[in-house]
């Protein structure tokens, strides 16, 4: 895409990005919200139209070749939409229809769907009566019953429990094994570590940094970052006092410290500790995730990242 | 995309809406019980002769029982996101319309039957073209269809599709000849009928119920109903396209 934008009446959403996505690869949108990863999604998807710029698909303008650019995507959209008044099978089955798979593989694929998302028991329910998780389910099928080159995941795993999670990063995988190109948004940035070659940050409606994972993360190599706790309550203000800390964030019980490389900062708090008397609960030094590298590289505090929806998600990796 | 490709998709929205939209309460309540209580409400005086009554009773079942599915179709399905996916698919945003509409010109002949057969039984009323008749049903059904559509296409919500969806039709089925003739009506109010499509609905199937051959007022009737379904499906595909930007 080449120099995308897009307003809404004075606010504009989208201001000039270009990216390529390599054929093949498992690409990710990362952003807060607001940043414009929807918007993006939707442009590609032939559900909006840009103010100007321009993108293709596989060769195909997106405004001008709409049709024929859709045929060749999946789109799962970051709400379930499929229709509760019908069944898992009949919503499979018109999916099928609508993307022009031949009538001897619809029933066929559809089956074959329900087995690998754990519905097949349920085929011939109505949605109606689905949880949150299967109706996710399903609707990801939707997305891929005819075999897409690209696929669109707009935060698939939002709202699965951890098994269908686990289940859909796999067959994400699969997909692109099989030369299915992904370009996926998400608020799960281990989901973004796990999957991607390539990742984009992206923050108001500009792409701020775009590369695999490993190099954003090593972008943020020359610090160091603690988690400790303390037998008792301890002000944020108060560890500014430690040698070598440059920021300071309370997580729930913990306070996360970023300190400069070149601090002993395991022996300057126990300093710290032992001088006020107070005994060290838990300490954990942190190698750099891509979630420190999507603050730094965007500037937002974990509050900001995740506002209005749920916070950005991040196992780290002790270290 | 070539055009058999676009109709047999939207041969699949049709029958996906006639599961999803046929058997609600709605469309029993507002597409038959509405028109046939009304019409027995304003016939008591006994002064319409049986081919005026039938022909403004069926086109007044056909009208609501159309409308009724069809002002909604659109406007539920972007209350629960499914629109997006019909919106995403290899489909022309015409294909889409039409495959909406087809849901709706389906269920007209049906209740136009509903109602046909036992108030020509019961009043001993022949049909003289059944054909005619039939035609004319299919082709009002189509009509109706697609200016529910435009409505649908117009409404945020469920009950702003169902007010802009009373609003033509209730000034219609008292301006187009179905209670009182049109002929009876001042002159401007006679103008008037002249551009609603229940008008030329109500003609044309009276034309069809009176003689057993095709006249050009029903030519013309027809022609003006199939112009007018093509002004609404044009129409509903601007705004829907319009709301793509």
């Amino acid at each position: 895409m080449v120099g995308l934008t897009k307003h809404y009446g004075v606010f504009t959403a989208l201001n000039g990005i270009d990216f390529d996505v390599p054929r093949g690869s498992v690409f990710g949108l990362l952003g807060p919200n607001g940043a414009g990863k929807t918007t993006t999604i939707k442009i590609l998807t032939g559900l909006t139209k840009p103010s100007s710029g321009s993108a293709f698909i596989l060769g195909h303008d997106i405004v001008r070749d709409t049709i024929q650019a859709k045929k060749r995507i999946g789109v799962v959209p970051e709400s379930s939409n499929i229709y509760e008044e019908m069944t898992a099978e009949q919503n499979l089955v018109f999916a099928a229809e609508l993307y022009g798979v031949a009538g001897q593989d619809r029933r066929r694929r559809t089956w074959e769907l329900l087995e690998t998302f754990g519905l097949a028991e349920r085929g011939r329910d109505t949605v109606a009566g689905f949880s949150r998780g299967m109706r996710r389910r399903l609707t990801i099928a939707c997305g891929i019953i005819h075999r897409p080159e690209i696929l669109f995941l707009d935060e698939p795993t939002t709202g699965l429990d951890v098994q269908s999670a686990l289940v859909l990063r796999e067959l994400v995988r699969k997909l692109n094994k099989e030369g299915t190109t992904v370009l996926l948004t998400t608020h799960y940035l281990e989901e973004a570590d796990q999957l991607c070659d390539t990742v984009a940050m992206i923050n108001k409606g500009k792409i701020v940094a775009l590369d695999s994972p490993e190099k954003l993360k090593a972008s943020v190599i020359g610090s160091n970052i603690v988690d400790v706790s303390f037998s008792e309550h301890v002000e944020e203000e108060e560890l500014c006092k430690v040698g070598g800390v440059i920021e300071i964030h309370r997580l729930g019980d913990k306070i996360r410290l970023t300190v400069g490389s070149d601090v002993d900062v395991v022996e300057e708090l126990t300093d710290y500790a032992r001088t006020r008397g107070l005994r060290i609960t838990t300490i954990n030094t942190l190698k750099p995730s891509l979630e420190d590298a999507f603050l730094r590289i965007t500037g937002l505090n974990p509050e900001e990242a995740g506002r209005d929806k749920e916070p950005v998600k991040m196992r780290r990796q002790d270290g | 995309m070539t055009i058999g490709e676009d109709l047999s998709k939207a041969l699949y929205i049709a029958r996906k809406d006639m599961k999803v939209y046929y058997f609600k309460a709605p469309n029993f309540t507002y597409g038959l019980l509405m028109p046939v209580a009304l019409y027995l409400a304003f016939s008591v005086s006994g002064s319409l002769s049986p081919a005026t009554l039938i022909s403004g009773l069926v086109s007044l079942v056909i009208l609501f029982g159309t409308m009724s599915i069809e002002a909604v179709s659109v406007v539920l399905e972007k209350q629960t996101g499914t629109f997006e996916r019909l919106l995403a698919a290899p489909v022309s945003l015409l294909g889409l319309i039409l495959g909406k509409a087809l849901a709706g010109f389906a269920i007209g002949p049906l209740t136009a039957i509903a109602v046909l057969v036992p108030v020509s039984l019961f009043s001993g009323t022949s049909v003289q073209s059944p054909i005619a008749v039939f035609l004319a049903v299919c082709v009002s059904s189509f009509t109706f269809a697609s200016m529910g559509i435009l409505v649908s296409c117009f409404a945020r919500w469920t009950p702003e599709a169902q007010m802009y969806s009373n609003f033509f039709r209730f000034p219609m089925a008292f301006l187009s000849g179905t209670f009182i003739p049109v002929e009876s009506m001042p002159q401007f109010l006679q103008l008037f009928s002249r551009v609603l499509p229940l008008t030329y609905s109500i003609d044309a199937i009276r034309e069809g119920l009176n003689n057993s051959f095709v006249t050009g007022s029903y030519l013309l009737d027809l022609g003006v109903l199939i112009l007018f379904s093509a002004a609404f499906m044009l129409a509903s595909a601007k705004v829907l396209e319009r709301q793509l930007r």
